[in-house]
């Protein structure tokens, strides 16, 4: 009876510990805002007016199967990661120390580099420059 | 959309075959909605698609350990296994497997040895954030069943508790919907698979042995899991829970041997919620897990096998990467942990149970893992095992040149490892 008191207990300890956890974390969460886009003439142009405070933005479009994360970097230039797992080519999920593979566990810092196996190579990144008022990504 | 409610409809029917049906469908739709539309086949699509994405990937990962049993005072080496991961792309489907052997040789004469697929599916992208699996795949339980690559945690041995709590790796066949949230971080997952074999469960090791992993499972018992994770700063948070049945057989067999049948007839449920901290070069996990099995009487009854009514398992563990401030672009690190571990096998028994104290243990594990890159390792540690006292009751035969039952062990392994 008593190992079940404990039991019971634990649980309950856990379960409330766990949903403070979960709505602490909700209730601060950052969020990652996603721009639409379309590829032309095998680039994607994203308005330079997208990045208000943040400095990260996820670019999407129907014709690409992975996101590519485009970041402002502090001396202005703009560096473009395509959200594919080097490893075995699963979509990324973003966080806010970098990127993570659900799939096998590697992980990427916020350029891309590998923080954590069994990836080895670095994310693919994408040559940008600035058109006008705009932030073009080549996807070669 | 309306159809798709009437089958839901028809499917809480309870009809396997039903649900069944309805898992063919959701496969179907999620294979035309993976395809390119007929919008999309510009050249600027096609470009952007052989541009981006891959063929052919292989991978795998291995490890073998030598181990020294202090009470037992005998040593084993092994080479424990050998994984080749093969995927290939066909643009927004893609094929995914890992085949594994086990103790290096299989014969027909011998015990010991394993070839099987730990993992075959396809995978149908919907859109860049959620994507269905299809096949032998490891739904989402746990940190060890998705991330069980040797450089990934810390010691040889994985943990007691994603061992015999959590039976990693723990696949099944079925499907399974992934999707993410960039505005909250989230990921999410749904999975619905062929339930357990309660006639399996052996006693000493949970449910483990109710796996039917791909080989010829019975789909009259089906089970579905969901998982949350929350990715916040340094910390990865997640919850899952899962729901199946157990008994395996039809109908009119469950009901010669007095167990439920029906999808989730003779039900397991099990939940699971874990933490891991990563920064600096500190890294903490903590895990707790709780299987409940309601009918275990009736399981006991049927198949004699004394399988408890709960039981449950929790670790936590800390380690700090000595080499963080120098270990350069090969990854070098060089580790040192510690973990705690606790659980019973046997937390509550039906009547018709027997106790078994060897099945409430607690685990300490001290050791070292070294990276010379990332994708080698090489590990030393040690575990301090301490068990409750063995019942009397449960020894039908005792081993007379054997050591008696100790309490308490110590358990010194070194092994190599490497993933790619």
């Amino acid at each position: 009876m008593e190992r079940r008191l404990f039991i019971k207990t634990t649980c309950t300890l856990c379960a409330a510990l766990g949903a403070g956890l979960t709505v602490a974390s909700f209730s601060s969460c950052a969020s990652i805002p996603v721009y639409a886009a379309s590829v032309s003439r095998k680039r994607i142009a994203v308005p330079l007016s997208i990045f208000g405070e943040q400095n990260v933005q996820i670019v999407r479009a129907n014709e690409l199967e992975y996101d590519i994360a485009l970041r402002k970097e502090s001396d202005g230039r703009y560096t473009a990661l395509l959200l594919r797992c080097t490893h075995a080519s699963n979509p990324l999920t973003v966080t806010e120390s970098g990127f993570v593979c659900p799939l096998h566990g590697s992980r990427f810092g916020v350029g891309g580099d590998v923080t954590h196996g069994p990836a080895t190579i670095a994310l693919k990144q994408l040559a940008t420059s600035i058109e006008d008022d705009k932030i073009v990504i080549a996807l070669e | 959309m309306d159809a798709l409610q009437t089958i839901i409809k028809e499917c809480s029917m309870s009809s396997p075959r039903c649900l069944s049906f309805l898992l063919f469908i959701l496969t179907i739709s999620a294979s035309s909605s993976g395809q390119a539309s007929p919008q999309q086949t510009s050249e600027d699509t096609l470009n952007s698609g052989t541009l981006l994405t891959n063929g052919t990937v292989i991978g795998g990962y291995g490890d073998a350990v030598y181990q020294n049993d202090g009470n037992a005072k005998t040593s084993t080496v092994d080479l424990e296994r050998v994984v080749l991961f093969v995927g290939h792309s066909f643009r927004n489907i893609s094929f995914f497997s890992e085949l594994e052997m086990e103790d290096a040789k299989v014969s027909g004469d011998e015990n010991g040895g394993e070839i099987a697929f730990e993992q075959a599916y396809l995978k149908f992208n919907l859109d860049q954030n959620h994507y269905i699996t299809a096949g032998l795949f490891l739904p989402r339980i746990g940190i060890l069943n998705e991330n069980h690559l040797p450089t990934d945690f810390y010691g040889n041995e994985r943990t007691q508790t994603e061992t015999f709590i959590i039976p990693s790796t723990w696949r099944e066949l079925g499907v399974g919907f992934y999707g993410s949230l960039n505005s909250l971080l989230i990921n999410y997952s749904i999975g619905i698979f062929n339930g357990l074999n309660s006639a399996s469960f052996e006693h000493g090791s949970g449910i483990r042995e109710g796996r039917f992993e791909g080989k010829n499972a019975s789909a009259n018992n089906l089970a579905i899991t969901g998982a949350l994770q929350l990715y916040e700063g340094n910390l990865t948070m997640q919850a899952i829970g899962y729901f199946g049945g157990s008994a395996g057989v039809s109908p009119r067999q469950a009901d010669s041997l007095q167990l439920t049948s029906g999808l989730f007839g003779t039900p397991v449920a099990l939940g699971e919620a874990d933490a891991q901290y990563e920064a600096n070069g500190f890294t903490a996990k903590i895990l707790g897990t709780i299987v409940s099995i309601p009918n275990a009487s009736d399981i006991n009854r049927a198949y004699a096998n004394n399988t408890p009514q709960s039981e449950f398992g929790a670790y936590a563990e800390a380690g700090y990467n000595i080499l963080q401030s120098s270990q350069g672009p090969e990854g070098k690190a060089l580790t040192v942990f510690g973990r705690y571990e606790t659980l019973d096998m046997n937390a509550t028994i039906p009547a018709n149970g027997i106790a078994d104290g060897t099945l409430r243990q607690q685990h300490i594990v001290l050791g070292l893992n070294y990276l010379p890159i990332k994708n080698v390792i090489i590990k030393g540690d040690v575990r301090f095992v301490h068990t409750g006292t063995e019942n009397p009751a449960l020894i039908a035969v005792r081993d007379l040149a054997g050591q008696p039952y100790s309490s308490n062990d110590t358990i010194f392994t070194l092994g190599i490892g490497y993933s790619f």
